[in-house]
């Protein structure tokens, strides 16, 4: 009797969401089958892009060969940001780290400011994140949404602490959210609700947090498969969005990618297609050369 | 439905206060309002307690004597404060609790024998949690005949498959779902076995105010799969009218979702809705989140 393999058809689908505007925008998400069930019934019409990471000052603790490919660029955010889109990638993260008021405390307006100039220099979807610190992005974060007014950006993160300030502004001024938890799924889905109240679904992408390999990796990577699953799967409309897997930041953390070029090289890749396998639809890497290794390793499936 | 009344327990600050300054009016006040509101055994739950353990036992055994005529649950890890509890029972008293742990099978299944009273038998053993029917049943079993050997027969074992927080990251809704198919089949495999449960530590880590909805759909569902019994707050009226029968409606509609049946919520009160709900995250169909009444 001939073997036929079973074919498995999904009800959920992941909403797609689109950053930037016109020729300078790129659509992730929409898919309708588990990540790269590529034998089961469905698609993803958009795969995973990645976007490389920017600062807003230069880096107090990257080791040399990570310094390296921007070291003529690297006091200059917008420089680097150019820099980012010749090495190929899909879209840029631009960090407000100088805002943390534990690093710089630099104000909002300043920040604002610079996104908008980053935003203009390049030709590539830009993606804006605060310091982390919750009190201080509700203050940045809306002067970062109004100063690149109507760029349709995605901007974030947006936690439980401040997902209304910062929501609203992100609303009022045409942006997405990038709602970001902490590695819980009950957490997670909790913000979706609270946000979707008076935020479209379609304008959320959901930071699970990611962890390197070897520092907690396979937390974030269940955690996105479960997300993926609850949403296609069995259809619930708070995890249907897609993921944001922002690890460059993590694994060049690790004292592994500091030692040598090699092992951070691999400690970012492998953390990368680890989280894309488990789900990720865009991922935010630090690495020129981490990015290159990835996408051949995409492109050789 | 037998509830077992949990109101007397020391992590409650006035609780514990009262037992150490021998405060008879407060444990008696607790006492009556539970029995009162229909309990069929009122619960002592001491800790550990570490000291004077006799004399402390004797004196709230006998407190709550004096004001309820019920039979008392005695609700401790430590052996010697179980057997001096259960030394002062008026009536039939149920130890509360043993497991499969060799320490619990060695010092409180011999004890049960020993005082002639009904026993609570968890399905924990010495690796911990069985994390599915298959192995919970297996434990429970091998508990069991242990207890049987020992004298105690089915009809005095009251087995308790252990509720966890719905709450924690997907392992509690699927221990929700679990336990009620343990339950559906616990009396093909032990003719004879009561059940009990722990109820409320499935609301355990949900903000306050929700805790109680929780309590109440979960009770329901485990009654329809043939729980015989629960500790539980007697104290909630409308956990007592769900049990009872008075609340027909909300009762079927909680059945009716168990059943996978399509449900209109547009024709629904708002709080007929919310059961509704809340019964969807216990069977494992929504993922739990703070804000499950919300979406």
């Amino acid at each position: 009797m001939e073997y036929k393999a079973p074919v498995e058809a999904y009800t959920g689908v992941v909403r797609e969401v689109t950053i930037g505007k016109g020729n300078k925008s790129l659509k992730i998400g929409g898919e309708n089958i588990l990540p790269l069930h590529f034998f089961d019934q469905g698609s993803n019409p958009n795969p995973a892009k990645f976007a490389l990471e920017v600062l807003d000052m230069e880096p107090q603790d990257w080791p040399e060969h990570l310094l390296q490919p921007f070291k003529d660029v690297i006091s200059d955010p917008v420089k680097w940001a150019k820099r980012c889109e010749e090495l190929g990638a899909d879209a840029v993260l631009l960090r407000l780290v100088s805002t943390d008021p534990a690093v710089k405390d630099s104000s909002a307006d300043e920040a604002g400011a610079l996104a908008k100039k980053v935003a203009e220099a390049i030709n590539i979807p830009l993606i804006i994140y605060g310091s982390g610190d919750d009190k201080k992005d509700a203050e940045v974060l809306p002067k970062v949404a109004e100063a690149c007014d109507g760029m349709n950006l995605l901007i974030g993160p947006v936690q439980k602490e401040n997902y209304e300030i910062v929501g609203k502004a992100l609303l009022e001024h045409g942006h997405n959210a990038s709602a970001l938890s902490p590695l819980d799924i009950n957490l997670l889905k909790e913000l979706n609700v609270k946000l979707c109240k008076f935020f479209p679904g379609e304008k959320i992408v959901i930071d699970p947090e990611s962890a390197a390999l070897g520092y907690g990796m396979e937390y974030s990577f269940s955690l996105m498969e479960r997300v993926k699953q609850i949403g296609i799967i069995t259809k619930d409309n708070m995890t249907m969005m897609p993921i944001i897997a922002d690890l460059g930041g993590e694994c060049w953390k690790t004292k592994q990618a500091k030692e040598t070029k090699a092992q951070g090289l691999l400690w970012e890749g492998m953390t990368a297609l680890s989280l894309l396998l488990a789900g990720a639809n865009i991922l935010v890497l630090r690495h020129p050369e981490s990015l290159k290794l990835i996408k051949e390793m995409i492109e050789t499936r | 439905m037998v509830i077992i009344g949990e109101n007397i327990h020391v992590i409650a600050k006035a609780v514990s206060v009262a037992i150490r300054e021998r405060d008879a009016k407060v444990i008696q006040d607790l006492a009556k309002a539970q029995a009162e509101a229909g309990a069929g055994y009122i619960d002592l739950n001491v800790g550990p307690m570490k000291k004077d353990t006799e004399e402390t036992m004797e004196w709230l055994v006998s407190t709550v004597q004096e004001v309820a005529d019920l039979p008392l649950s005695i609700d401790t890890m430590n052996p010697v404060a179980m057997e001096a509890g259960l030394k002062h029972c008026k009536k039939r008293p149920l130890l509360n609790s043993a497991s499969g742990k060799t320490d619990s099978k060695e010092n409180m299944l011999p004890l049960a024998k020993k005082r002639n009273c009904s026993v609570v038998i968890s399905v924990i053993t010495d690796k911990g949690m069985p994390p599915d029917v298959d192995s919970k049943i297996e434990s429970i079993m091998d508990t069991a005949a242990y207890a049987n050997e020992l004298g105690i027969p089915n009809e005095d074992i009251w087995v308790d498959p252990i509720i966890l927080p719905v709450s924690t990251a997907g392992e509690g809704q699927r221990f929700a779902v679990t336990n009620l198919e343990f339950l559906k089949i616990l009396e093909d495999v032990l003719p004879g076995v009561k059940s009990t449960v722990g109820l409320s530590n499935v609301s355990n880590g949900v903000p306050d105010e929700l805790r109680p909805l929780l309590n109440r759909v979960y009770l329901v569902m485990l009654g329809k799969t043939g729980l015989y019994s629960a500790i539980a707050d007697p104290l909630d009226k409308e956990l007592m009218s769900l049990i009872k029968g008075e609340m027909a409606k909300i009762v079927e509609l909680i059945h009716k979702t168990m059943d996978g049946e399509d449900i209109d919520l547009a024709a629904l009160s708002q709080k007929e809705v919310e059961y509704v709900k809340t019964a969807k995250v216990l069977m494992g169909e929504t993922l739990y989140s703070d804000a499950w009444l919300e979406s």
